[in-house]
């Protein structure tokens, strides 16, 4: 059963050791990481059994939980296999993590997740259909379980986007907010893949995964918009929905 | 065969040119020689408009030789995304330009920076040595003008990127190898096309693909590519690899640059394209002379 869901982004930046020393972080950045962390924290506040994290990746599969953190692939001097990855719990032959999934398993360290977790990939170009049932799926009958989807929005919103401008981009990532501040699964299940695709949104499947865990409880949810903002003309919201079933209880209960 | 990347027939066997070849002109190995940068365009992120024009282009390319330039490079299209600019604006913006640089300065080398088959083909007809293709092949077709002009060719690491896109996220499991391995597969299509093994450069294409810390990776590695035996280009010249090291805007970045410069020559990187033509020759000339390449200009001090 679903206890609660998170949407939150992963651009490279949130391995903030990429970007500066902590003091120096840009205030963009410290925002949008606090947004991040205050949502994982609810998920884990929750009390689940496991916490799913699910975002694009380069298959549809799940992948080890040991994984690298593919933090090194943008920033190679810091070096891998110096002892931190076995000092994190991570195993170099475990892989290297897809840094949707990277970066929700980031997240969780910082929240301090130390119960069970999973990783659902799915592949950039999987249809509707099977990111929502990879969503069901997650949310198991007989367990309490929390869903950490990971996903941007456009990345072409301005001249100075990594992806430059396209026209669309502003309304397609409005429509995307507006979904997810209603909790409106169904919305997100219409989201055209190759318009998300066109426009660099990275997170059409785990939005899809999303709606699909969510659409299960059959009787709608609580939506919460805890960050929604392009600082870098990368579109990025962190959402929170919590089922509204009344046998699932809240946080502390 | 090294360890640093895949096998490449122009690095196994053929043998280091002993000079390089820019058409009418050739430089020896010893040789460190600037690059600068005319921009034909409106909107180019450093000159932003300041040569667009025809004589205001041309009395730059007479500053910058006077300023001992050994190269200037023609550009006609911004990097950057933005307004197109078509085979035809790109011809009308160098060709007549070339031939008119040809004609006031008969022994400079002149650079186009193009990535277009036709664009390539036409200013080698007016008068260019070398085209320097910041798209690493985009136009398969470019290596061939190049060959069939007996024109020089910069093999560019462009990360697969398409004209004028930015990367996005772009990562590597191995940046240096990547580069290597994008550089030589390039190298030897120039080499299958019949370019001249002596006109052939090579170019990792600082910020192209690669964020602060990747373009500083390949700098700090910059030897490998140089190992290759092919002269090694670098465009380090106020870029924003530059301006995120030293947390400094577009204007103050001539320090940074040519302190990057002087590593890169340190290394073995021989063309400098640059923006600061004369302070860039002062600083690959202290290098020659550290190296011991070139003798001091005058040595009277502590003599007498």
């Amino acid at each position: 059963m679903l206890l609660a869901a998170a949407l939150a982004p992963h651009p490279p930046l949130l391995f903030t050791e990429l970007v500066g020393p902590p003091a120096t972080l840009p205030e963009a950045v410290r925002s949008l990481l606090s947004g991040c962390t205050r949502a994982v924290e609810h998920l884990v506040a929750c009390r689940p059994d496991t916490i799913v994290v699910v975002g694009a990746a380069e298959a549809s599969r799940d992948y080890d939980p040991r994984g690298v953190l593919p933090v090194h692939r943008y920033g190679p001097a810091a070096p891998v296999g110096d002892g931190a990855a076995a000092k994190e719990g991570r195993a170099e032959d475990a892989g290297v993590l897809p840094l949707s999934l990277g970066m929700g398993s980031r997240l969780l360290d910082l929240a301090g997740w130390r119960g069970e977790r999973r990783l659902v990939g799915l592949a950039a170009d999987a249809p509707a259909a099977e990111c929502a049932a990879a969503g069901r799926e997650a949310v198991r009958a007989g367990r309490r379980v929390a869903v950490l989807a990971m996903g941007d929005g456009s990345a072409r919103r301005g001249p100075k986007a990594p992806g430059y401008l396209d026209a669309r981009a502003a309304e397609f990532d409005a429509g995307i907010l507006t979904a997810l501040s209603e909790a409106d699964a169904e919305a997100l299940l219409a989201v055209d893949p190759a318009l998300a695709r066109d426009l660099l949104a990275a997170g059409r499947p785990a939005w899809q995964a999303l709606a699909g865990a969510a659409g299960g409880t059959g009787q709608g949810a609580r939506a919460e918009i805890l960050y929604a903002d392009d600082p870098y003309g990368v579109h990025y919201t962190v959402a929170l929905w919590t089922p509204l079933s009344e046998s699932a209880p809240g946080p502390g209960a | 065969m090294s360890a640093d990347g895949p096998a490449s027939p122009a690095r196994a066997s053929a043998p280091r040119p002993a000079e390089l070849k820019l058409r009418g002109a050739t430089f020896g190995n010893d040789d460190l020689l600037t690059m600068a940068i005319v921009n034909r365009t409106p909107d180019s992120f450093y000159d932003r408009g300041a040569t667009y024009a025809f004589g205001a282009a041309l009395e730059r390319v007479h500053q910058v030789v006077e300023e001992g330039a050994d190269i200037v490079d023609i550009g006609g299209v911004k990097a950057a995304p933005g307004e197109e600019v078509g085979v035809a604006e790109e011809l009308r913006r160098t060709v007549e330009f070339v031939a008119a640089v040809r004609q006031a300065h008969p022994r400079l080398a002149i650079s186009v920076d193009t990535w277009r088959h036709e664009v390539g083909r036409a200013v080698c007809e007016s008068g260019a040595d070398l085209l320097n293709d910041p798209w690493g092949g985009w136009d398969p077709r470019l290596v061939e003008a190049a060959a069939e002009c007996g024109a020089a060719i910069v093999c560019t690491h462009a990360g697969g990127l398409a004209p004028r896109t930015r990367p996005h996220r772009t990562g590597y499991t191995d940046l240096t190898a990547d580069v290597l391995d994008g550089v030589m597969k390039l190298a030897n299509r120039a080499l299958e096309a019949g370019v001249d093994p002596a006109s052939i450069i090579i170019d990792p294409a600082h910020d192209f693909a690669k964020n602060t810390h990747h373009s500083l990776e390949i700098t700090r590695n910059l030897d490998r590519l140089v190992a290759t035996g092919l002269p090694v280009l670098v465009s380090l010249s106020n870029k924003d690899f530059v301006g995120e090291a030293l947390n400094v805007p577009l204007e103050e970045r001539l320090t940074g640059t040519l302190a990057a410069t002087a590593v890169a020559a340190w290394q073995g990187a021989r063309i400098f394209r640059v923006h600061e033509a004369a302070q860039t020759r002062q600083t690959l000339d202290m290098v020659s002379a550290i190296r011991g390449t070139k003798a001091p200009a005058l040595a009277l001090r502590g003599l007498a």
